[in-house]
Parts: structure tokens; sequence; C-alpha cells
């Protein structure tokens, strides 16, 4: 999270040029949406337990636990006016780009408004999109395996999303790249790569020094500290 | 909500709203502004009509040029109806 605010602060003085991330959790966490309430969304004993780490997100959205084995998680950060000026239709064109790269492996995914991809209707991707002094930071995740008992004992799943969908158990309305094709996370990462850069001019990069100071600092003053993370 | 966003109400009211967090998984942009519309609901007499309560909402959206994705005035306005009327006197 503080790695892409940094990015965005940098993106927005125009001092980087648009910047696409992919990258894994380690440790394991759960991320809640800016409008969450922590103690409602979290089991944080049962994190603590396990060693899995949480945070609220600067965007919207739902609580994610982003398991380090079970997905790849990307951030796209660019100026907003490359992007269209709907928040919905900058989520699509996103988003395609994750279909484009999943379909590579022959996994056919649907945008499904306002912000998830489904396979056969289940959910393989959820994505949260913020815009601040004319930046765009897009994050997402596409799940490649999935542990439902640590996602289960670490989330508190509300009673009422399951019964409004008319829905019995989180196996039957989330899915995973494994169920459909059997590939490594080498070749989901390759994929969505190429379906994130396909047609456009890019190279390979690590974070400046001024994103990495910047991330340091943003990491202990706001995403570690209990009064972002408890803020409501 | 449709798009299956969900949104809950924390209100703490004696004939009047005192404290009142909106929460949930929606969109709300600039996402710091959700303050502004929680401040905007403060001081709402409890018997005012669901109209106006979704009024003060639209007001505070318009006034702090905030952008909602995932839910809507009359539903924030829906919701703290109901928890009014699911637990009266607070």
């Amino acid at each position: 999270m503080a790695v892409d605010e940094a990015i965005a602060e940098q993106v927005r003085k125009n001092k980087v040029s648009p910047t696409i991330r992919f990258y894994k959790w380690a440790p394991s966490a759960v991320s809640i949406g800016y409008f969450q309430s922590l103690q409602d969304e979290v089991n944080l004993a049962k994190c603590k337990e396990l060693g899995i780490d949480y945070v609220r997100r600067r965007t919207g959205g739902g609580a994610v636990y982003h398991d380090n084995k079970g997905e790849i998680t990307y951030s796209v950060i660019a100026p907003e006016r490359l992007f269209p000026k709907g928040i919905r239709e900058s989520y699509r064109v996103i988003c395609q780009w994750i279909i484009d790269g999943l379909g590579l492996l022959g996994i056919g995914a649907e945008f499904m408004p306002i912000n998830d991809l489904v396979v056969h209707g289940k959910k393989i991707s959820g994505n949260a999109q913020t815009r601040r002094d004319g930046v765009l930071t897009q994050h997402g995740t596409i799940l490649y395996d999935l542990d439902v008992r640590t996602m289960f004992s670490v989330l508190k799943v509300s009673n009422e999303k399951i019964s409004d969908k008319m829905i019995k158990s989180v196996e039957e309305r989330v899915t995973r790249v494994l169920n459909y094709k059997s590939v490594s996370q080498d070749d989901l990462y390759n994929a969505l790569l190429e379906g994130f850069t396909r047609g456009k001019e890019f190279s390979f990069d690590s974070l400046t020094r001024s994103e990495d100071i910047d991330a340091r600092r943003l990491a202990k003053e706001v995403y570690r500290s209990e009064a972002w993370n408890a803020m409501r | 909500m449709p798009g299956g966003k969900l949104l809950s109400i924390k209100l703490s009211y004696g004939s009047k709203i005192e404290k009142i967090q909106i929460l949930g998984d929606f969109f709300l942009y600039p996402e710091n502004k959700i303050t502004e519309i929680e401040k905007a609901l403060l001081d709402t007499p409890i018997t005012e009509s669901e109209d106006d309560v979704a009024a003060r909402v639209k007001k505070a959206v318009n006034d702090n040029n905030i952008e909602l994705v995932g839910i809507t005035p009359e539903a924030i306005a829906s919701v703290i109806k109901m928890a009014v009327v699911q637990r009266p006197g607070g």
C-alpha cells in the first residue's frame, strides 16, 4: 500500500512514468477497504495467531485475504488523463488487460461491474481504484489458488452478503486459476504481463530512491499505524 | 445494493443523531470526504423523513464534489431509518 502511494506521488510530480507493478504479499495479509470497519471485517486474534498481517487500503471495496502463495496482485499508477474520465469505464479498461492475460491461458473471464472479474459467474479477480491529484491508482488481485480455511478464519464474512446472493459457501462464488488450468504462478505472471503491456512501450525497473524512501516513511507513519488501520 | 455492495451504518442517537459512521465495501471519491457526509448527518432529528435525510446526504455530496459508486443517498437514508426503527431509543 505504501509503495503504491509512493509511486503515485512521483507520478503526480511527473518524476516517473506510468507504472504497472506485480507483487505478492509477504507475509500473507488481509486488506480492507477504506470504508470498512477493521473490527467488523477482520479476526485480529486469528491474524496474530497465524502471523497474518492486515492493512487498510486507500481504496474502497471489500476485505480481501491475500495468500502469499495463492494470488498475484497488481497496481496500475498513471495520470488520470490516460484513462476514461468515468470511474466505471476506467475499471473496464484495466480489467480488460486481466481478461486478455487470462485469455492467453485459455481462461475466459468476464468483467462484472462494478469491479469484479468472473469465470462462469464465479469471482476470480477483485479490483479497486482511487484517483487523487490527477493520478489514478488501481490495484487488484488475481486468484491462483485458494486457501478457503485460512480465508474464512481471518475474514468475518457477512451472512447478509452470502444470503443475499443465495449462496452457501465461498467455494461456490469464488474461483481460481488452478480450477481451470494447471499452470505455474510464473505462467500466470507471464500471461498477465503480456495482457497488461500489449501494445505499450515499457521497460522493467525497480523503485527509484525517492519512491523507496517515501514508501518506507508511509509504511511507518500510515499503513502500519493503528490510527490508520483502526480508523473506522 | 445493486452491484452487490454492502452498506452498514453505526449510529448513536437520542432525539437526534449523535454519532454516525457509514461503513461498507462501496466506493466514494475522494475517499476522505466521507466524513463530510457523516458531519452533515449529525444532529438530524430521528423523526426526520427518509426523503429529508437523503436530501442532507445529496447536499453534502454536491457541496463537496463527491462521487458515489455502488451506493446512493437514498440507500444511506434508508439504512439510517431502518437502524432507528429497529433500535428505538438507541
